[in-house]
């Protein structure tokens, strides 16, 4: 077995506080990378390793995601800690990207909460190999076998059991391994031991019924397995892990272990799963697009000598400068090679290179395919593909939403003013959701990003990191503008104050588009009586037209511009002339085109016990939110609703009180929809008296 | 087809005629079959009915998902829009979703009070005036008259209607002489309108098996379209 066969790319995708830093932090300290375990939101302020950021500490959440490397029994492990809250999607889904395979964790108690699903549909996304962990198997109401049936129900997962516990709640004390049909206990300081016994007597009934469960769907993975299934014969623990792995790798099981992160039972259990069952990054087929040759699929070999070709994922500002993250997709890179960078086409060579375990770092020489490691001072955004010179390839874009809410900001002294640019330049190099420029207008600096909370962190961000003070504005909707009508234009632009005049005349029509597309532009003229080479100027002019309309101000989306006739001068006539017709044009056409505003709407999941319900039907229903569905199960309820992102400021303090604090909900960008009239009527008046 | 048109023309429209006007406020109506003949498709068409008529409508389930239930109505709406070649179909569409709610219980045994409970806190709680509600999928063993009683005392209260499915479990001798339903025997009291659903040869015929205190009335107008599981009348 090659090294590379031996290593694994893994990352932890969690519903927030189901204990995915405990559990990081745990595989660090099995792994003897850390000595001491600090507890998330302990009292001794050190915090847990993974969360490297003062503000992550401080609201015991995850917000960047660092790769570490640990080893297990001899593998390598790069741990990808991905964030877990919704509004940071991005990170999450970047993350995922260069993942071979991920642990899947969950709350013994919570079950599948509506982040688990999000988090799971990413995976499902990016055809990411999964092992489920339920976490906190010591907690009062822990019910693991609850929790494997959501698995099933919720997430449509072929979820199989591969252990049971041994005992639950304040009884936790270990678990019993299916494929081996051994207890293990988890003793000594931080549960450092682990110990393999006789099953307890009075789990083996139920012991021996999960493993049958568990061969039963195995069965359906491997042949030979199947056989021997059926023909009640002893099968082999080899052929077991065979079929397991098979199934994982392919996404065709999902295996469900567990224990209590938190209480040091089955993380070292864990580990040996991920080893086990997750694929090393050679078993995983990846592709690259050929530049060249119109975009072509080039599957990517697993080996170091090939060509190498490398993502870079993830940008860090440490403290000795900017520090890029890069999965090896191909090929191997050493200190002093020259790469090349796809988007800027340009060379640079590889200065220092390190592995990186949370905070500190390891300085090496060289690195394989498959590996996850860093860069020094490499000038490049997050998403660049680098390759050999000579070589033109791109890793497949990354699905970046566009952003659906902004702010304006604003420094409060000069030293303030300095530090916010250059936050602002780095936030949005490592953050492709998040992007903010200069209104022409006000000349505000704006912020642009995936929600309130998003946009919250970076400000907070600038303030400790940078030492940037800023002033906020309110939030701002971006919201849209298209048209629901056909309409017809015909304008002629003319002008002539001396010298040589403009003139150029279009006729033609603008109607909405019927799928989701933008713009297009469609030239139905004959017999030249635009000549052709006006034409590019006359789509010019469209494009400028619809980048601002008229009613707020903000882009148009889904028109159709099609123009049947026009009228040239063969002397006045020039690209600028058409272009001004072109924008008066559709000015003319706009109008009676029955424009409309659109606002982004989201997909709202609330999730609560069921006491409070009609709180929470009330609250979405009052923010002109409609309720999809609404799921009860026992004393829970998950309510789904489409709410107008404008509509949503200000939630969470709104649930909490409505709820006691014991509904949580969580939101993600859906569509654009219609604005009410009434309130479209309001838009434009607030906007018009702006002006 | 505009859509005033397609309300005009629906063939719920017939039904409504067989039943003196339709179900009303404040009732009880049951579709009984056996299972797989086109009960939920027969419901989820009488709500888009409703919806496209702008009345607001609540759909209760017991399915562990509710995307397949989604799934019905798309179907359904889609099939109807199809047909009668309706005008803006996605506008319509729009609104139907807004009027529509899916309440989804998911824990087993569950019991008439807790469904009322939950239904009052969307009613009522959520200022969600519901017109109708459609009960798919309650296991008629767990229902009792009271529990029906209590159902009929809600609409009345809440000034709405109820739509009931029931699967007929029994092999042989399903229906008596009547065309009742021998398991709804001991509810018949309290189900104010009682549709059934049967295979005939092509078809699957829908007959009033009960309106309110008239008994059997085999007015047989009405069919599903086995393949689409629309509601259709007989001249189709």
């Amino acid at each position: 077995m090659s090294l590379e066969k031996k290593l694994r790319n893994i990352g932890i995708s969690a519903h927030i506080d189901s204990g995915k830093t405990t559990l990081s932090e745990r595989i660090l300290l099995y792994s003897n990378k850390i000595h001491a375990i600090h507890e998330v939101r302990g009292k001794d302020g050190v915090g847990a390793t993974m969360d490297s950021m003062e503000l992550e500490k401080e609201r015991g959440i995850t917000i960047a995601s660092a790769a570490t490397n640990v080893q297990w029994k001899g593998t390598p492990i790069n741990l990808i800690d991905t964030p877990g809250h919704v509004d940071f999607t991005v990170e999450v889904e970047r993350a995922l990207r260069v993942l071979d395979g991920a642990v899947l964790v969950l709350c013994s108690v919570g079950g599948v909460q509506s982040q688990s699903i999000t988090v799971d549909r990413q995976l499902k996304r990016y055809n990411v190999p999964r092992l489920a962990f339920i976490n906190k198997c010591d907690r009062t109401g822990a019910n693991p076998y609850k929790v494997k049936e959501q698995l099933v129900d919720k997430l449509g997962l072929n979820a199989v059991l591969a252990q049971i516990p041994i005992g639950l709640e304040d009884k936790h004390l270990g678990v019993v391994d299916l494929v081996k049909m051994r207890a293990v206990y988890f003793e000594g300081d931080d549960g450092l031991i682990v110990e393999e016994r006789d099953i307890p007597a009075e789990l083996k009934t139920e012991a021996q019924a999960k493993r049958e469960e568990l061969l039963d769907a195995l069965s359906m993975i491997s042949d030979e397995l199947a056989e021997l299934f059926l023909a009640e014969k002893e099968i082999p623990e080899k052929l077991i892990n065979a079929a397991l792995r098979k199934g994982v790798i392919a996404r065709e099981i999902v295996p469900v272990f567990m224990g209590s992160a938190y209480k040091n039972k089955g993380v070292q259990t864990l580990l040996d799963a991920v080893v086990n069952y997750l694929p090393a990054p050679e078993d995983v087929e990846n592709f690259v697009l050929d530049l060249d040759d119109n975009e072509k699929e080039i599957p990517l070999k697993s080996d170091p000598a090939a060509p190498p070709v490398l993502l870079a994922f993830k940008l860090e500002d440490g403290q000795y400068g900017q520090l890029t993250y890069i999965r090896i997709y191909q090929g191997s890179i050493k200190k002093g090679d020259e790469l090349y960078n796809t988007r800027t086409r340009k060379k640079f060579k590889v200065g220092r290179l390190i592995r990186m375990h949370s905070n500190n770092m390891e300085d090496i020489s060289d690195a394989d395919c498959g590996d996850i490691v860093a860069l020094f001072g490499i000038d490049c955004v997050s998403g660049d593909t680098f390759t050999r010179p000579g070589l033109n390839y791109s890793l497949t874009s990354m699905y970046v939403p566009e952003p659906v809410i902004s702010l304006s900001i604003e420094a409060v002294d000069k030293k303030s003013s300095d530090n916010m640019s250059k936050a602002l330049n780095r936030f949005s190099r490592e953050d492709p959701t998040f992007r903010s420029y200069v209104d022409d207008e006000s000349n505000q600096t704006i912020i642009q990003g995936m929600g309130e909370l998003h946009l919250d962190v970076y400000v907070e961000r600038m303030k400790r990191e940078y030492k940037a003070i800023v002033k906020t504005g309110m939030p701002q909707v971006a919201y849209r503008e298209a048209i629901s009508k056909k309409a017809d234009f015909d304008y002629t632009h003319k002008k002539q104050s001396g010298g040589s005049g403009q003139y150029g005349k279009i006729v033609g029509y603008i109607e909405p588009l019927s799928a989701e597309g933008l713009y297009e532009f469609v030239n139905e003229i004959k017999g030249g009586k635009i000549p052709t080479e006006y034409i590019p100027a006359c789509d010019k002019g469209f494009k400028t037209a619809v980048k601002k309309g008229t009613l707020l101000g903000f882009p148009i989306v889904g028109v159709k511009v099609t123009i049947t006739d026009g009228q040239s001068h063969s002397v006045d006539s020039s690209d600028m002339a058409f272009q001004l017709a072109a924008i008066g044009a559709f000015r003319q056409a706009y109008a009676k085109a029955g424009p409309e505003i659109l606002e982004p709407v989201m997909k709202v999941t609330v999730e609560g016990p069921s006491e409070f319900q009609g709180n929470v039907f009330g609250s979405l229903n009052q923010r002109r939110g409609v309720i999809v569905s609404s799921v009860e199960d026992g004393n829970n309820s998950q309510v789904e609703a489409e709410v107008p992102l404008s509509e949503m400021f200000g939630y969470s303090t709104a649930l909490r009180s409505l709820t006691q604090g014991k509904a949580e909900f969580t939101m993600e960008f859906l569509k654009y929809g219609r604005v009410p009239k009434s309130i479209a009527e309001e838009l434009i008046r607030n906007y018009q008296e702006k002006k | 087809m505009v859509k005033s048109e397609l309300i005009q023309r629906s063939p719920l429209r017939i039904l409504e005629k067989s039943i003196n006007g339709g179900l009303g406020k404040g009732n009880i109506a049951f579709v009984a079959s056996k299972k797989g003949v086109g009960k939920t498709a027969c419901l989820v068409h009488i709500a888009t009915d409703k919806l496209i008529r702008e009345r607001n409508v609540i759909h209760v389930s017991f399915a562990k998902r509710t995307d397949h239930i989604i799934r019905w109505y798309e179907d359904i709406f889609n099939e109807i829009a199809k047909k009668r070649n309706l005008e803006n179909p996605l506008a319509i569409h729009d609104e139907i979703i807004r009027n529509r709610v899916i309440m989804n219980f998911n824990q087993r045994n569950i019991d008439i009070s807790q469904i009322l409970k939950s239904l009052d806190a969307m009613i009522v709680g959520g200022n969600f005036k519901a017109d109708a509600v459609i009960i798919d999928g309650f296991e008629i063993e767990q229902m009792s008259l009271e529990g029906l009683k209590k159902i009929k005392e809600f609409a009345q209260k809440l000034n709405l209607e109820v739509w009931v499915s029931a699967s007929l479990k029994k092999n042989d001798l399903t229906f008596d002489e009547n065309g009742l339903p021998y398991e709804l025997a001991d509810l018949l009291d309290a189900i104010d309108v009682l549709i059934t659903l049967k295979y005939d040869e092509q078809n699957i015929r829908m007959d009033i098996a009960k309106d309110r205190d008239d008994g059997a009335f085999h007015d047989r107008h009405l069919f599903l379209d086995p393949k689409t599981l629309l509601i259709i009348d007989s001249e189709f």
